[in-house]
C-alpha cells in the first residue's frame, strides 16, 4: 500500500503541474462564477438554472480532467522511460497500474473540489443556508469520475494518449444515453443478432446516467438511501473490475 | 548461497513487423555473476547488453530460457528489494528535485519511513550532488542528472547493482568520481554489473568481463584471460589515405589515425606479412613496440 501510495503522491505532483488541469478549472470556475449573471430570472427559477448549470459544470468539468489526465499518465512514462526506475523496484505493476490511477483521481477530486466550493459559496450566496443535498450530488460525481479515470487509465496501458482520449469519450457519451438511447435501440430492434449486439454493448457499457443527482438536486426530489447504496456499489464493483483488468494487460506488456 | 545473477540460454526475438520479420537481440546467454564481483558486460552498440538488463528487471520478457537474480526468477517482484538500477540515461520528472526523487525511490525500495529523507541525503552526499538536494532536475546539467541516478540506485542499499553506463555523460572528474565510488562499493561487498564502453575503466575494477557481439557471448572470464595471452604489436606510421587504411584492415591490423601519425596493432602471427605490405605501400616504420593487450583492444579484437 505504501508503494502504491508513492505512485500515486508521484502522478498528483505530475498531474497537478500539467497546463490541462488548470485551464480546464479555471475555465470550469470561470463558467460557474458567470452563472451570477442569470439576474434576470425570478429567484426561484434563477437557483434552480444556477444549480443545474454548475452541476452540469462540475460534471462535465470533471470528465473532462479524468479523461486528459488519465489518458497520458501511463503512456507518457513509458515514452519518456520514466517508468524504468520505478519498475526496477519492487513494484508489481498493478501497484503500479494502481498507484497512477489513485494519483489522477486526487488531481481531478482536488478541480472538483475547488468547483464545487465555488458552487457551495453561490448557493449560500442566493439561498443564506447550505444545502446539504450538494455534497451528495458531488460525491456521486466523483464516483462517476472515478469510474472515467479508470476506464482511461486501463486503455491508456495498450493505447496511444490519443486513441484513450477518442475511446474514452466515446464511452462516457454512449454510457451517458445508453438508458434512453440504446435502450430505445433494443426495444425497437426485430433482428435477433443486432438485439444480442445491442445487449450486449448495452451491458458492457458503465451507466453514467445513474450517478448523476443533478435533477434530484435542483428539484429537490428524494432519493431512496438504498438505491444510493446500490449506484454506489455499482460504481466501485465497475471501477474495480476496469482497474484490474489493465492491471492485467499492463503486467504483461513490455515497457 | 544463491548467485545474485544467473542466466540460462536467455533469447530474445523481437518481432518487427510482417514486412520486416524477426530481430534476434539476444542469443542463448549464459552467465553466472559471484556475489561481491564486478562484472564488466561489454559489446558495441546494439549487442543486446540493454536487453539483457531490462529481461534482468522484466521490463522485457524473454522469447526462451531463464534468469534468475538471487536464484528467484526475474518475474518475481521480490527479486528487484535487493537491487539498485541505474538507467543508460536516467530519466525522471524534471519539475522534481533531487531530494524528492532519492526519498521517492527510497520509499519504493521499502526504507523506514522516519529515515527516507536521511537515507537520500546520505546518498546525495556520497554522489557528490548534497548541495544540489533542492534544485530541479531539469535545471541540472546531464552529469548531474547521471549522479541523481546514482543515488537514487544506491539509496536502498541494494545487494546488487546493475549499471548501465554509469559514467555515461560525466566528466574526467565525475568518471573517476564514479569509478572510486564503484571500488567503494566492490569494497563493501556489493555485487555490481556494470555495463559500459569506457574500457579503460572497467579494466582495473573488474573481476569478470563478458564481451557480447550481436546478442551472442563471444568471451567471457577474468579480464587477464580475455585479454590475448600473447604480446601485441604497436607501429608506428605517417598518417595514411583510406584506400591504404582498408588494405591494412584487410591483413587484420587495427588502424588508429591519430593527429600527426597512425598507429597499428599488430597481431604478432601477422607481423611479417604486415612489414612486407608496409614497404610496398611505402610506408615508413617510426616506431615499434611489443606490449600485452588492453581490455580495449581485446574487444576491438573480439567485437568488432
Amino acid at each position: 500500500m505504501a508503494r502504491i501510495w508513492i505512485i500515486a503522491k508521484m502522478s498528483l505532483l505530475e498531474n497537478s503541474r500539467k497546463q490541462v488541469f488548470h485551464v480546464l478549472c479555471l475555465l470550469m470556475l470561470a463558467v460557474i462564477a458567470s452563472s451570477t449573471l442569470l439576474s434576470i430570472f425570478t429567484e426561484g427559477v434563477q437557483i434552480k438554472i444556477l444549480k443545474d448549470l454548475c452541476m452540469t459544470c462540475i460534471l462535465f468539468g470533471g470528465a473532462a480532467l479524468a479523461i486528459a489526465l488519465g489518458a497520458t499518465g501511463i503512456p507518457n512514462d513509458v515514452e519518456s522511460r520514466t517508468i524504468h526506475p520505478i519498475v526496477a523496484r519492487p513494484v508489481t505493476r498493478a501497484q503500479y497500474v494502481v498507484g497512477k490511477f489513485l494519483g489522477t483521481l486526487i488531481t481531478v477530486a482536488m478541480g472538483i473540489g475547488a468547483m464545487s466550493i465555488a458552487f457551495g459559496m453561490l448557493i449560500y450566496m442566493y439561498q443564506h443556508t447550505f444545502d446539504s443535498f450538494l455534497l451528495m450530488a458531488v460525491l456521486f460525481t466523483l464516483l462517476e469520475v472515478a469510474l472515467i479515470t479508470a476506464i482511461a487509465t486501463a486503455i491508456s496501458t495498450f493505447a496511444t494518449p490519443a486513441v484513450t482520449t477518442v475511446i474514452t469519450f466515446m464511452i462516457y457519451l454512449a454510457g451517458t444515453i445508453k438508458i434512453g438511447y440504446i435502450g430505445g435501440l433494443i426495444e425497437q430492434s426485430t433482428n435477433v443478432l443486432s438485439k444480442g449486439i445491442f445487449l450486449l454493448i448495452y451491458h458492457a457499457l458503465p451507466n453514467l446516467e445513474c450517478f448523476n443527482l443533478k435533477t434530484a438536486l435542483v428539484h429537490h426530489d428524494a432519493i431512496p438511501a438504498a438505491y444510493l447504496g446500490q449506484v454506489a456499489t455499482y460504481g466501485i464493483c465497475y471501477t474495480a473490475f476496469v482497474l484490474v483488468a489493465g492491471a492485467a494487460y499492463f503486467a504483461s506488456r513490455e515497457v | 548461497m544463491e548467485l545474485p545473477i544467473k542466466t540460462e540460454n536467455l533469447k530474445k526475438v523481437y518481432y518487427l513487423g510482417r514486412r520486416k520479420g524477426t530481430r534476434t537481440a539476444l542469443d542463448g546467454l549464459n552467465i553466472e555473476v559471484q556475489e561481491g564481483a564486478v562484472f564488466g558486460f561489454l559489446g558495441p552498440n546494439g549487442a543486446g547488453k540493454t536487453t539483457t538488463i531490462k529481461m534482468l528487471l522484466d521490463f522485457v520478457h524473454p522469447t526462451s530460457g531463464s534468469a534468475a537474480i538471487f536464484g528467484k526468477p526475474t518475474t518475481d517482484s521480490a527479486t528487484r528489494q535487493m537491487v539498485g538500477y541505474l538507467p543508460e540515461q536516467p530519466y525522471f520528472h524534471k519539475f522534481l528535485k533531487p531530494v524528492e526523487v532519492v526519498s521517492m525511490h527510497a520509499g519504493l525500495a521499502g526504507v523506514e519511513r522516519r529515515t527516507i529523507r536521511e537515507r537520500a541525503m546520505n546518498a546525495l552526499e556520497r554522489t557528490g550532488i548534497a548541495e544540489y538536494a533542492d534544485t530541479p532536475i531539469g535545471k541540472l546539467s546531464k552529469g548531474l542528472t547521471q549522479r541523481v541516478g546514482i543515488a537514487q540506485a544506491l539509496v536502498g542499499d541494494p545487494k546488487l547493482l546493475i549499471l548501465d553506463e554509469p559514467t555515461s555523460g560525466l566528466d574526467p572528474i565525475g568518471r573517476r568520481y564514479v569509478r572510486d565510488l564503484l571500488i567503494e562499493l566492490r569494497n563493501e561487498g556489493k555485487t555490481i554489473f556494470l555495463s559500459s564502453h569506457i574500457l579503460s575503466e572497467i579494466e582495473n575494477i573488474c573481476d569478470t568481463v563478458a564481451v557480447l557481439k550481436r546478442g551472442k557471448l563471444v568471451e567471457s572470464g577474468p579480464p587477464d584471460r580475455v585479454r590475448n595471452d600473447n604480446s601485441i604489436i604497436i607501429a608506428q606510421t605517417i598518417p595514411i589515405d583510406p584506400n591504404t587504411r582498408n588494405r591494412l584492415k584487410f591483413i587484420d591490423v587495427i588502424v588508429e589515425q591519430q593527429a600527426d601519425c597512425t598507429m597499428l596493432t599488430i597481431d604478432p602471427k601477422n607481423v611479417y606479412e604486415v612489414m612486407r605490405a608496409m614497404e610496398e605501400m611505402h610506408l615508413p616504420l617510426l616506431k615499434i613496440e611489443t606490449r600485452r593487450e588492453s581490455l580495449e583492444e581485446a574487444f576491438l579484437r573480439l567485437a568488432a
